[in-house]
């Protein structure tokens, strides 16, 4: 076989994982459509929300829950009501019906991660969801691998053991 | 036809499309709520107390919520009633709250009277259809309306009482058909107290039960399984004895140290054989009441007994020994002895035991807690807040005779006692009950009884309700409180609910005797109301502090032998060779927990048997009749006839046959329907509701069906060695 083949097949055999890859980081970078155009940056950094307002369960449960309709609502029945998606909030509520939003942020299912954890170490909301505050809809800008967790985990001196987040 | 060409490009592509179709990501969503229940915190559950409603015994529970829905139900520990355990019935609640066949709106009857066509209807119009009638007659003929309900306990019973009060009917029937009247009347002859007593079974040295299956299904099973625990096991040298007579080796049965059968409605005369010699030998602590009763009892000896029981006369001498040196001790009598033609006579009989035994009033035996205390500052409205007192078959049966003659033009049904099903057919309920004009079911299901209605007002269940409760033993004075754990699923009213408002709309008296805007108020005043007693006591699921309630003062000097109503079973012995044996179901119960799917596949603990109906049997009498396990067999009786599969039960005397209540449903939806037929329709209509009351004749038959068990009998006992 000469040297000119086996690159030809080694290029062939590689193609999937490069495509994979390229898929990968075009994932991350990728705004995932929603029902609503949400604002962050205008709740959180033009209006000075605290996240937790909205995100209440975050030092309480594993999970950071989407605020109910009924949150929108409470200060919406009177700001901006004429707002186009500030109405379709209203048009959801008038019928009953949740808002389905589209989930951004998705960790496999063989982590265990808590949010509460880190919101009760201490830990600001940003340094995982860096740009939140100046986003629009959610986005991710960091890919979250498990070198990412381990490095913090380091750094904090917190347990790198296995069975902390895979169990 | 492909050529190898084209077949390669296709294997390409689809090893392509493999490879890369799946790196598609998923888009997930994210349903966040409404209006999200109270207290709610995504994937933190929480623990509400309440109250169980699936049988009399008013355990205390505890559900776990998560996201406002209700996934387990456990007991509650600090309840006094079961401290923590909870049995099958009560954890099978959760499929009647999420059942998809529950009434979820009011439903008008759009077809014939029991065939089950109904149109829903808004809120509005069912409230319009009952008031209208109900105007009408509180103007004309109060007493035309009758309330017929399962036992009702707590303030649901006292807004029930106050509304056919003021309103000027007295016409409120309570059915329960495993009621406690029997052991009412025995107790009041016995001891003078007409009420349940508590039976201390964690010190007693010796248990004698007379078909008192304690530990499946009677008064309190959680509650008295927990104390026999206790009785055998809690102290260090002492290792409580249990014998148990009845008609089958039930699962109590099975616990027991010695098992002794005897036939169906003969438990009492074993008990006066026992009495007998426990006179006969001077065993007896109660000196003066034996010397009164040594004659009469005189007629009773052993010999005598075991003509009429099957019991071996040497059995009965020595249970009558050991009871009596072996104090303190306990003599009970459970459902199926009191269920017979004459179960007044049975259970005084055994209480006889109690009171020649001197056991009542101290530990290790019975007392009768002061139960109108936990109410006392009702007064005279106390009585309304225990069980129903109209309750019973005589009351019942009173009122469906004044049915048929047109006493009634409006009648309320209620409860899980489901009569319809649960009453002898020949008592035709349903032909009597076409005789009210206008009838209204407070049901979360279809059943029976709820196909006869007209009017369907869709109830919550004891999940989803605001409510009190005071158990009938083993409370300790304990006031259970109902508290709806989950918000309604469905557009449901309580019934408690429905009578105020209907109170308010009649006005005058009947607005006057229920003055509050929802039964959650009529509650919350009763208890202290939101941030005062009744927010503590929420948290722990009532008011459970241990009180020491005051004892009723018990008289047994002046018991006497009860007379034996010579009632015997029906059938000629000769054509009809098995005396039928009916008890109550330890899944089913009285056949409402039917139509839950977790109680259907729950195997029966002595059969294994699940999702049917079977005749137990012994394995020689099946022999002699050419059947095999799990042959279908037409079983006949005087009054009835109905299919059934044989399951060997080699614990059951050769001359009994025994069946479960439960199944045998014709209209409960599709768990319960089609599942077998129902045993009570072998059952005459006698003075007294008797499960013990006919002989009947099995013929093999070629059925449909087959008995789906969990275990084959082969693999439990050697079926062969006991031929």
């Amino acid at each position: 076989m000469t040297r000119k083949r086996t690159f030809a097949a080694l290029a062939i055999a590689l193609l999937p994982a490069l495509l994979f890859l390229a898929g990968g980081l075009a994932a991350a970078a990728e705004t995932v459509p929603q029902p609503i155009a949400y604002s962050h940056k205008i709740h959180v950094t033009d209006y000075k929300m605290n996240c937790r307002f909205c995100h209440s369960s975050t030092n309480k449960s594993q999970y950071a829950n989407l605020p109910s309709v009924e949150k929108c609502m409470m200060c919406h029945r009177t700001i901006a009501t004429d707002k186009p998606e500030v109405k379709k909030i209203a048009s959801y509520w008038n019928e009953k019906k949740p808002i389905p939003w589209n989930k951004v942020i998705d960790l496999p299912n063989h982590v265990y991660f808590p949010h509460k954890k880190m919101v009760n170490a201490g830990i600001p909301c940003l340094t995982c969801h860096p740009g939140m505050d100046r986003a629009g809809t959610a986005v991710q800008n960091l890919e979250f691998g498990m070198g990412f967790c381990m490095d913090c985990h380091r750094k904090k001196k917190v347990s790198i053991d296995c069975w902390t987040c895979h169990y | 036809m492909l050529d190898r060409r084209q077949f390669l490009k296709l294997g390409g592509a689809t090893a392509f499309a493999t490879l890369f179709g799946g790196c598609d990501k998923v888009q997930r969503r994210l349903i966040p709520f409404v209006i999200p229940p109270e207290n709610y915190t995504l994937g933190e559950a929480l623990w509400y107390a309440s109250g169980c409603d699936q049988c009399p015994a008013g355990c205390g529970i505890v559900v776990r919520v998560s996201e406002g829905r209700a996934k387990k139900i456990e007991g509650n520990p600090l309840h006094p009633v079961n401290r923590g355990k909870l049995c099958a019935r009560g954890q099978a609640a959760l499929q009647a709250l999420y059942h998809p066949e529950r009434f979820s709106r009011p439903m008008k009857r759009s077809g014939p009277r029991g065939s089950g066509a109904y149109a829903p209807v808004s809120w509005e119009e069912a409230l319009s259809l009952l008031m209208e009638p109900l105007k009408k007659i509180k103007a004309e003929a109060p007493s035309s309306l009758l309330m017929l309900t399962g036992p009702m306990r707590g303030h649901a019973g006292l807004v029930a009482g106050r509304f056919m009060k003021s309103f000027g009917s007295p016409n409120r029937v309570a059915w329960d058909p495993f009621g406690p009247d029997a052991m009412l009347s025995a107790n009041a002859a016995a001891y003078g107290v007409r009420d349940l007593p508590e039976h201390d079974l964690a010190n007693a040295r010796y248990l004698l039960s007379f078909s008192g299956d304690f530990l499946e299904t009677g008064i309190s099973p959680v509650h008295y399984a927990r104390e026999y625990g206790r009785m055998r096991g809690d102290r260090e040298t002492i290792r409580g004895k249990f014998v148990h007579f009845g008609p089958r080796l039930s699962m109590t049965a099975a616990a027991a140290d010695l098992f002794l059968p005897c036939a169906p409605g003969t438990e009492g005369f074993v008990a006066l054989g026992i009495a007998h010699v426990m006179v006969r030998d001077r065993l007896t602590a109660a000196s003066s009441a034996a010397g009164r009763l040594a004659d009469d009892l005189g007629a009773w000896s052993p010999e005598e007994v075991e003509k009429k029981t099957g019991v071996h006369a040497h059995d009965i001498a020595a249970a009558a020994e050991e009871f009596a040196r072996n104090q303190p001790g306990l003599a009970i009598a459970g459902t199926t002895a009191a269920t017979c033609a004459d179960g007044a006579f049975h259970c005084s009989a055994v209480a006889l035991l109690n009171v020649l035994a001197g056991n009542v009033g101290k530990p290790g035996g019975l007392s009768f807690p002061n139960r109108a205390q936990a109410f006392a500052k009702y007064g005279p409205e106390a009585g309304l807040l225990s069980p129903s007192p109209e309750s019973g078959y005589a009351g019942t049966r009173a009122a469906l005779e004044k049915m048929r003659g047109g006493a009634f033009r409006i009648a309320f049904l209620s409860g899980a006692t489901n009569p319809a099903f649960t009453l002898p057919p020949s008592l035709k309920f349903g032909e009597a009950l076409s005789k009210v004009p206008f009838v209204v079911a407070f049901a979360s299901f279809l059943d029976e009884t709820t196909s006869l209605a007209d009017l369907v007002l869709p109830v919550p269940t004891a999940l989803e309700t605001w409510g009190d409760d005071l158990a009938p033993v083993g409370h300790a004075g304990a006031i259970t409180l109902r508290q709806p754990v989950v918000e309604p699923f469905h557009d449901t009213r309580s019934m408690p609910d429905i009578l105020i408002a209907a109170a308010k709309e009649l006005g005058g008296e009947p607005a006057k005797a229920l003055p509050w805007g929802s039964f959650r108020e009529c509650i919350e005043k009763a208890y202290g109301g939101p941030g005062g007693e009744m927010e503590k006591a929420l948290q722990r699921g009532g008011f459970l502090g241990e009180a020491s309630s005051p004892r009723s003062a018990v008289r047994t000097g002046g018991v006497s032998l009860p007379k034996a109503a010579d009632r015997p079973l029906e059938g000629d012995p000769k054509a009809f060779p098995l005396a039928l044996h009916l008890y109550p179901s330890i899944a089913l119960y009285d056949g409402r927990g039917a139509n839950l799917p977790w109680l259907q596949e729950m195997p029966d603990p002595v059969s294994t048997a699940v999702w049917r109906n079977w005749i137990e049997i012994n394995p020689k009498t099946a022999a002699g009749l050419g059947l095999a396990e799990g042959d279908g067999v037409t079983v006949t009786s005087p009054s009835g006839k109905i299919t059934a599969h044989v399951a060997f039960n080699p614990g059951i005397a050769p001359d009994v046959a025994a069946m479960p209540l439960g199944q045998g449903h014709t209209k409960y939806g599709k768990y319960a329907n089609g599942r077998g037929e129902n045993p009570i329709s072998l059952l005459p209509a006698g003075e007294t509701y008797a499960l013990q009351a006919t002989r009947v004749a099995l013929v093999k038959t070629k059925l449909s069906t087959a008995l789906a068990r969990t275990g084959h009998p082969e693999g439990q006992w050697k079926v062969k060695n006991m031929m």
